[in-house]
């Protein structure tokens, strides 16, 4: 049976999962921005993956308070380091639901650094590694 | 004719067998001790892994300390790598980021993931008379036994010690002892001499761990970043918009 490209996609998460390592977070500019102490998550629709340098980007649609969707930003670190991590260039689609650890803007506004993938369309079975 | 075929797949897979290993020695200079491969970083990224500085004297003191009062605030200011600009040295040698060390006659270069970076180290004294402050300066090297020893002057006063934005004059010279410490561990102990901005040499001692299987690959810094230093001096977030 030819695997699926939803099937590709979690053997790929999975794989991720294995080569989670001690990897620092990284970004190409100064992290001063973040607040690394107080991790917290969103839950949302992506919008757009940026798979680029110098980071990925995840666009994430998050329903406020009020259950009106709101753009998140979320900074991942370069694409080598993530594909060493075992992601690739889908392992994201407009329209996934996805659940994201990030680490929060010291400002307040809606981003932030992502700490890891908790969960992609209801499955927590595979999570990517990144910290 | 079948025959031909198994001899020469069996020669390929040999080929290709022996060259697995040589991935990094293709690139060794048989008249040097081998520091070659593909090296990260161990430990936290900042200078000195445990975060403690030079001695700053004036007014190289109280830029730092507007550094990280912005840096704290979450705020940081003067991060040229947030516009593209190369991180320069000495923090090139403290990022998270992979690079590569090829060995060649004459030569030691050292090939950084980070911005796609390049740093040259003439061996004997072969290097060019450059004028102007650089990046990378100008790197002078010459092995000491199983050490390579670097000394690097000539370069901008405007780049800095690490990400927090340790500062430095136009009289910093770097020397810097690399050696191979174990198969996979190479050390490089970083020695900081300015004069007109520490009040004593400072050192750091960093190990690098070998990635085997890894190789270096495409960063470039321009393709979309979105980090641009905005008009208050501040690094940006998320900015631009979306570009397609």
């Amino acid at each position: 049976m030819e695997p699926t490209v939803h099937r590709r996609r979690l053997i790929g998460l999975a794989l991720a999962l294995a080569a989670l390592a001690a990897t620092p977070a990284m970004a190409h500019h100064s992290f001063a921005m973040f607040d690394r102490d107080k991790p917290v998550a969103i839950s949302g629709v992506v919008k757009d993956f940026q798979w680029t340098n110098p980071h990925v980007w995840i666009q994430v649609m998050v329903p406020d308070a009020k259950g009106t969707p709101q753009e998140w930003g979320v900074e991942c670190t370069s694409v080598n380091f993530l594909r060493r991590q075992g992601w690739e260039k889908d392992s994201l689609k407009p329209g996934d639901k996805v659940k994201l650890m990030i680490f929060p803007l010291k400002d307040g506004s809606k981003g932030g650094q992502l700490n890891k993938l908790v969960e992609l369309n209801g499955s927590t079975a595979a999570l990517p590694g990144y910290q | 004719m079948r025959g031909l075929v198994l001899i020469l797949a069996a020669a390929l897979a040999a080929s290709a067998a022996s060259a697995a290993p040589a991935l990094n020695a293709r690139y060794a200079d048989p008249a040097q001790p081998d520091i070659t491969g593909v090296w990260q970083l161990t430990g936290y990224f900042t200078f000195r892994a445990d975060k403690s500085i030079p001695k700053l004297k004036p007014p190289y003191e109280g830029l730092y300390a507007r550094r990280m009062k912005a840096f704290d605030a979450g705020k940081p200011i003067d991060d040229v790598t947030a516009d593209c600009l190369p991180p320069g040295m000495p923090h090139i040698q403290v990022v998270p980021y992979p690079f590569e060390i090829m060995q060649t006659p004459g030569r030691v270069t050292m090939l950084y993931e980070y911005a796609g970076q390049v740093r040259r180290i003439y061996l004997d004294g072969g290097q060019p008379k450059d004028p102007d402050p650089t990046y990378y300066g100008t790197s002078v090297g010459r092995w000491d036994g199983d050490a390579l020893t670097v000394s690097t002057t000539n370069i901008r006063e405007d780049t800095q010690g690490d990400f927090t934005g340790l500062p430095h004059s136009d009289a910093l010279t770097i020397t810097e002892r690399f050696r191979r410490t174990a198969p996979d561990t190479l050390e490089d102990s970083i020695t900081l001499d300015d004069p007109k901005a520490y009040a004593e040499p400072f050192t750091s001692v960093r190990t690098y761990k070998l990635h085997p299987t890894w190789t270096i690959g495409e960063y470039v810094c321009e393709e979309n970043n979105r980090n641009q230093i905005q008009a208050n001096g501040v690094t940006g977030f998320g900015v631009p918009p979306v570009k397609k």
